[in-house]
């Protein structure tokens, strides 16, 4: 297809980089740019850019934040004992969205593939074990607006909760295919000499979906991680 | 299971074509190069969401069509009918949907739809290499056991991904041996269960085989699959001792496939061994009884996929009459108008064939003609 607008044809090749994005989505979505308002068009391109110049990753837990350490490692809310391992940022938001995990993360940046070339060197595993050798470095309040508290008082940083610090468990949430399996023994089998308990999150049926519906090997490993239910009462 | 009515566009030589089918036998019959073979090719694609000839889409797609699409009504024994889509699109891909609901995977149809084909290229699987056996024992336990399926694929995946290392590790000589071991894991845990499923297909089937090989010839020679895999006899039925197993002979050659890079035991390299009383069929058999042989590891699959799911599958014949002696082309239509086979689907350049056997004035049975496609450019 020709344009009558180079800018109009930039605009869907530059979308079509995006995934999931094919060039009739780059159409739609060119055809609707041009009729939004230019301020809205300057919000998302603004936005945009931000993300590339402000957002910084974590150097506990590797995930994106806009202040080092993230919310998530820097609250003294959390629980700094248990850690949960995910592939991508992504996943973090996902757990999160459940208001429930009150333990802290540990971002992977993705799962063991040699087919992709990724070894676990190019994943921060080291950085994983590293913080469970040496203990959550950080669990030092860092107040919401993004000032160091602390540094006003002339100490850098707090000193961290002696009994958090110490991690004691590590809840493995990777994906649930042949990559995400095998990271997970590979962690598991690193982690062992440290004495920590291990775990992984299980995996089986959808709260709310028909049991008819699921998917064959779905429901042979909800049938293998099945549970003891108490008939005491 | 019954095709009521298939519609193909776009596909192979058929622009679009919809054809009706019987309940019993029905003759697909017309000159060379007419798209017989193609109708049974769009059944399996409906099926089975692939062709049984080429492994790639594209040659499915009618020359200068942007897509082909295969549509089907499907009655099932149980009474609950189903209307299949396959669609594929060049650059994205193949969508099954069933009754207009679409599939997350194209691997959930898989075993759905129960067919059992017969064609030419079956000589392979009698003289070709192991690789021929591997597929067809695939192809039945994939229908069979939906688990099969997804454990095949996730095997392959793990396989893959073993040997990425292994070639690296070549490469470079640096013992990454942690990687490595944690892939083995994953192919010990998965390719023992496919291992030791198919231990048990292979006592499972025995029976059938020998059913189906004395529907055909009436001679007294008896048929004997043996599995050659990579553990041993005694402990072949049991998961734990196909794992320790497989655990212990991929030790024994760690060496060898670090030389080599590549993983040199597991199910991928099973073999079947098909015999005649004590022959070896692939090295001595005649040419009459590699025929006959794969002939029935098709009905036999036929009859072991009909006790295994409750639901007699369609069975597809592509040009098998013809390649056949009279005596034994008797045997098959017999088979397939008695009722240890529901509804059948057979090619044949010639209705003569079927002349004096099969009655096509029954509803049971219908005679589909096939003509050449007109040219493309007269047609529109």
């Amino acid at each position: 297809m020709s344009y009558t607008s180079e800018s109009v044809e930039n605009l869907v090749e530059q979308l079509t980089k995006l995934p999931t994005i094919g060039r009739k989505t780059a159409q739609r979505l060119a055809a609707y740019i041009l009729k939004m308002s230019r301020v809205d068009v300057v919000q998302i391109a603004d936005a945009l850019v931000a993300v590339k110049d402000k957002v910084t990753f974590c150097t506990i837990c590797s995930n994106v934040t806009d202040h080092d350490p993230c919310r998530i490692c820097s609250s003294p809310k959390r629980d700094h004992s248990i850690v949960c391992v995910v592939e991508e940022t992504s996943d973090v938001v996902a757990l999160e969205r459940t208001n429930e995990f009150r333990g802290v993360y540990h971002v992977l940046g993705g799962a063991i593939s040699p087919l992709d070339g990724i070894g676990p060197e190019d994943l921060r595993i080291r950085e994983l074990i590293e913080r469970i050798a040496n203990g959550d470095p950080v669990a030092a309040p860092n107040d919401d607006n993004g000032s160091h508290a602390a540094s006003a008082n002339g100490t850098t940083v707090a000193e961290p909760h002696s009994s958090d610090a110490q991690i004691k468990e590590i809840i493995l949430a990777m994906n649930p295919n042949v990559e995400g399996d095998t990271t997970s023994y590979y962690i598991s089998q690193l982690v062992k000499p440290f004495g920590v308990r291990v775990t992984r999150i299980a995996r089986g049926l959808p709260i709310g979906g028909d049991l008819e519906y699921a998917d064959e090997a779905t429901l042979s490993r909800a049938l293998e991680d099945r549970l003891v239910v108490d008939t005491d009462a | 299971m019954i095709i009521e009515e298939i519609s193909v566009k776009s596909f192979r030589s058929h622009a679009d074509t919809t054809v009706r089918f019987s309940d019993k036998v029905n003759a697909v019959c017309g000159p060379n190069g007419a798209g017989k073979t193609n109708l049974l090719e769009a059944i399996h694609y409906l099926c089975l969401t692939k062709s049984f000839l080429t492994s790639s889409d594209t040659y499915a797609l009618r020359q200068g069509d942007p897509y082909f699409e295969v549509r089907g009504t499907i009655n099932m024994s149980t009474r609950s009918s189903a209307d299949v889509r396959i669609a594929y699109v060049p650059g994205e891909g193949k969508s099954a949907f069933v009754n207009g609901a679409p599939l997350e995977k194209l691997s959930e149809i898989v075993g759905r739809f129960p067919i059992v084909v017969l064609a030419p290229d079956d000589h392979a699987l009698t003289s070709g290499g192991p690789e021929e056996r591997r597929r067809w024992i695939d192809n039945i336990l994939s229908q069979a056991h939906p688990l099969y399926l997804a454990d095949l694929l996730t095997y392959r995946r793990a396989l893959k991904q073993r040997n990425a290392i292994l070639r690296r590790m070549r490469g470079q000589g640096t013992p990454g041996t942690r990687v490595l071991d944690s892939w083995t894991d994953k192919i010990v845990e998965i390719g023992s269960r496919i291992a030791t499923r198919r231990a048990h297909f292979m006592d499972d089937f025995a029976p059938f085989l020998d059913r189906a090989y004395g529907t055909i010839e009436a001679v007294a020679e008896r048929p004997h699959i043996q599995y050659q895999t990579f553990a041993p006899p005694d402990k072949r039925l049991d998961l734990g001792g196909v794992t320790e197993a497989f655990r212990e002979r991929l030790e024994r050659t760690s060496a060898r496939e670090r030389e080599q890079g590549r993983t040199l035991v597991g199910p991928h390299r099973d073999e079947l061994v098909f015999r005649l009383d004590d022959m070896e069929v692939r090295r001595y058999a005649s040419q009459g009884q590699h025929r006959t042989f794969a002939v029935a590891l098709k009905v036999g699959q036929y009859f072991y996929m009909t006790d295994v799911n409750d639901e007699p599958p369609v069975f597809l014949l592509d040009d098998v009459l013809d390649n056949l002696d009279p005596s034994r082309r008797q045997a098959i239509l017999s088979l397939l108008l008695s009722d240890k086979i529901g509804q059948s689907i057979i090619t044949a350049s010639d209705e003569r064939l079927f002349d004096s056997v099969v009655d096509f004035s029954s509803h049971h049975h219908s005679l589909v003609p096939v003509h050449r496609a007109a040219p493309a450019e007269l047609a529109e």
